[in-house]
């Protein structure tokens, strides 16, 4: 039982790790070393950030990385207290079969600059047994303090040819099939994020063994946020109320993130601008107006209220009534 | 000394106001020292109105006394603990009346004070003491039990006259001169609270051989907290920059003020760019909340509040002439109408994120392709499997329930749900498609199984990854060997991605 492919065919090795190459000879020489001082991995999202980690680890810590490396999830509902309280208990005791004990802890960002403070006494009480691995979307989102206590390493997004790689190695071992186009289409989606563009190839799959460019269409059509062309259309034609209910509907039941929202949002104004429905000015526009927005939520403003505000330039760009 | 202690009333005569609950007062003392055994007596009225000062001062007339207040913990074995032992021991001897006094019994509740009401009920009922308590709100449901079983004695406000007669007093005494009108301003202020015009007093007086109307500036008006729809009318309905700062002193989380005023913006405002202009102003102050509660500077907040009352408010060319509804934000409704589905959502993706050290957000951003991989019954099972799902979870992803594997049980699961029609529709249909299925795969299946144990006899990378799997999930190694046949029925199952309804 090997869970779902990106599990099942996650680097097990630094070696294996794609993509990183500016980073992984330098990691390796830690290993070589057999000494690291604490790490921060900042990129986007897929681009193998918590797998660099966790081959680190094994390398580093070797037989028993298990009991020594301690994994720990900021951005979860947890309070700083939960995290505090975890890393005292598994720094307090001595590594076992291995020379340090490693804590990982993911989208360190997302926590707040009082719990990063928390965090970088902690950091700072415990080095003498164990090193942090700390990992961010956004290093700009992380208090000096913490910034400089890390080596810091910035990760790429992954580069079309080696996606395309790796999904021919996946869909070998798992006797399927990709055209061309298909992984193409895959690539284009994905955006540099291996983890998306493994899960369309597993979900294409599902469809048919044989994956051709129209499998990853319909996947990726039903993987992207719905109704984002009604929401549009409906502010366009002055009804505000309507499209902004469907908007909270989408966000908040639906549980759609902002970043996907305002990435599709832009993808369907796009679209709309080549299919002639929008001229160049507008366009313009409210491509300024989207970016304004993106940047305010990605600040750790509320999404939701941010897009809604978004709406209204669209209420403005519609037909005069 | 506070000037409050200091020109505290220090007989019955000395208290302003209320004349006829400070002869009820008086009767009552006289009947238990008369050994009488009256109800006990329940002072309600605002606060600063001599309450207390009142109890304190039908206490000298007894032979000791005990109190709690709010601040004391005050549950079921506190109170009959504290007031029990005051009552045995008061009892030996008739002159020796403890009287007991319970102050603000209208705020017991929570924990802490689990049964305090109860208690009070029963030392009542006991009644060997007097009892005196004191609340302020006279319709509190938490004293509403308790009002039937006393004397209930209405203490009122005191009038603004007489509150200035006594701010005359001390300020005599003080040697301060002042002027009247500050004064009259002072006791206006105070809304009938003579503590707080004692105090407010004080601060402007001590030390000083005079007041004037500009130390008046010094003392804040007593906060008016507003209803939090008032201060969304104000916003939407007025231009007036005064109005509408008043209007922003309520009690109430900024986010929340800054939902109810975006909620309703579209329902007063009518013209596209009115709307466009609040927005925008909402964007920005929802910004700087973003940012004070990152930075955990919330000196950020001023300009949250001023953009969404007054910068919402002059987004708006005339001011609207017309009735508007406002309505309790749609988000909340959502929210609490999602509740039970955002719970599944959550617990799913904490379980999912486990195994590929994940957070949710992360999580969530993958269950369209789940959702798609599930549609495949062999995949559904195994990833179900190795989730750790249940069949609630699993629903998540998949209208219908996981098909049993053919091999162990061959189509028992589809006799076993018979029981509805819809499900019976759904099984049926099931079988069907697993017999072509059975038809199309087979050509497929032997290289398939071929290829899978060639994998497992490889000394694989995914060693590791093995071995982990296996530490946790030992006992569910059952489905290891597996086929995956192409289904292409099961499109037609597919339901929308991201409609979990």
């Amino acid at each position: 039982m090997q869970g779902p492919w990106v599990e099942k065919y996650r680097p097990q090795t630094l070696d294996e790790v794609v993509g990183q190459d500016h980073i992984i000879p330098r990691l390796k020489r830690y290993v070589e070393e057999g000494n690291m001082p604490n790490l921060m991995f900042t990129g986007p999202a897929g681009v193998g950030k918590t797998t660099t980690a966790l081959a680190l680890a094994k390398e580093m810590l070797g037989e028993y990385w298990r009991q020594n490396f301690l994994e720990l999830n900021a951005s979860d509902a947890r309070g700083i207290d939960t995290v505090r309280n975890d890393i005292k208990n598994f720094s307090r005791l001595k590594s076992v079969g291995a020379p340090f004990r490693i804590i990982f802890l993911d989208e360190v960002d997302n926590m707040t600059k009082d719990a990063q403070h928390a965090l970088r006494r902690e950091m700072e009480m415990y080095t003498k047994t164990s090193s942090f691995i700390l990992s961010c979307n956004y290093s700009s989102k992380i208090i000096d303090p913490i910034q400089s206590r890390c080596a810091i390493f910035r990760f790429t997004p992954i580069k079309g040819s080696q996606i395309i790689k790796r999904l021919k190695i996946i869909a070998e071992a798992e006797n399927v099939t990709a055209t061309a186009g298909a992984l193409e289409s895959i690539v284009y989606f994905a955006e540099g994020d291996m983890r998306r563009a493994v899960n369309i190839l597993q979900a294409s799959s599902t469809i048919d063994n044989q994956i051709t460019e129209e499998s990853v269409h319909e996947v990726i059509s039903k993987a992207k946020p719905q109704d984002v062309r009604k929401i549009i259309n409906s502010a366009l034609d002055g009804k505000f109320m309507e499209a902004r209910d469907l908007l909270r509907e989408v966000m908040v039941v639906q549980g759609t993130s902002g970043e996907d929202m305002i990435t599709q949002i832009y993808r369907e104004v796009s679209k709309m601008a080549m299919e002639g429905l929008l001229d160049q000015e507008t366009y313009i526009d409210l491509i300024e107006n989207i970016g304004k927005f993106d940047y305010r939520i990605r600040e750790g403003s509320n999404p939701r209220i941010q897009l809604e505000a978004l709406l209204t330039k669209f209420l403005l760009k519609g037909k005069e009534s | 000394m506070l000037w409050t202690e200091k020109y505290n009333p220090k007989n019955f005569d000395e208290v302003l106001g209320n004349a006829k609950a400070k002869d009820e007062i008086e009767d009552w003392i006289n009947a238990w020292i008369l050994g009488e055994h009256p109800k006990p007596l329940l002072l309600v009225g605002p606060p600063g109105t001599g309450k207390t000062t009142l109890a304190h001062l039908a206490a000298q007339e007894f032979a000791d006394s005990i109190e709690l207040n709010a601040s004391d913990k005050r549950s079921y074995d506190i109170l009959l603990r504290t007031i029990g032992e005051a009552s045995a021991t008061g009892s030996l001897f008739n002159q020796g009346l403890k009287l007991i006094i319970l102050d603000e019994v209208d705020g017991i509740h929570g924990t802490d004070d689990r049964g305090g009401v109860r208690a009070i009920s029963k030392i009542i009922k006991e009644g060997h003491h007097p009892l005196i308590m004191m609340a302020n709100d006279p319709y509190s449901k938490r004293i509403k039990s308790l009002k039937t079983k006393c004397q209930v004695i209405n203490i009122k406000k005191v009038h603004t006259n007489s509150i200035v007669a006594l701010l005359k007093r001390i300020c005599i005494k003080e040697g301060v001169d002042f002027e009247e009108h500050v004064l009259r301003t002072l006791a206006k202020q105070s809304k009938g609270d003579l503590r707080s015009a004692i105090n407010d007093l004080e601060i402007m007086a001590r030390g000083k051989k005079s007041i004037t109307s500009a130390d008046l500036e010094m003392i804040s008006k007593k906060d008016d907290i507003h209803n939090i729809f008032d201060s969304v009318r104000t916003v939407l309905k007025s231009k007036n920059p005064q109005r509408i700062r008043d209007a922003m002193r309520v009690e109430a989380d900024p986010a929340f003020i800054l939902e109810l005023i975006t909620e309703n913006v579209p329902r007063e405002y009518e013209k596209k760019d009115e709307i466009e202009e609040a927005y925008e102003m909402i964007s920005q102050a929802d910004t700087y909340l973003g940012r004070a509660f990152q930075t955990r500077n919330y000196g950020y907040w001023k300009y949250t509040y001023d953009l969404m009352s007054l910068g919402v408010a002059l987004s708006k060319d005339e001011t609207y002439r017309k009735f508007t509804r406002y309505a309790n934000s749609s988000v909340y409704t959502l929210l609490s109408k999602s509740r039970a589905k955002r719970d599944l959502r959550d617990r799913v993706a904490d379980k999912i994120g486990e195994k590929t050290h994940s957070s949710r957000r992360v999580v969530r951003e993958q269950f369209p392709c789940l959702e798609m991989m599930f549609q495949d019954n062999d995949l559904a099972r195994e990833l179900a499997d190795y989730f750790n799902l249940d069949d609630a979870e699993v629903k998540l992803f998949r209208s219908r329930k996981i098909p049993k594997r053919k091999k162990a049980k061959p189509k028992k699961s589809s006799q076993k749900d018979t029981g509805n029609k819809v499900e019976k529709k759904e099984s049926s249909a099931v079988v069907k498609r697993e017999g072509k299925k059975e038809k199309e795969v087979k050509p497929q299946k032997s290289p398939k199984k071929t290829k899978s144990t060639t994998k497992k006899s490889k000394p694989s990378q995914n060693k590791d990854v093995k071995n982990l799997a296996k530490e946790k999930e030992a006992s569910n190694e059952k489905n290891s060997t597996k086929k995956k046949p192409s289904n292409p029925e099961d499109k037609e199952k597919q339901v929308s991605l991201f409609s979990f309804k």
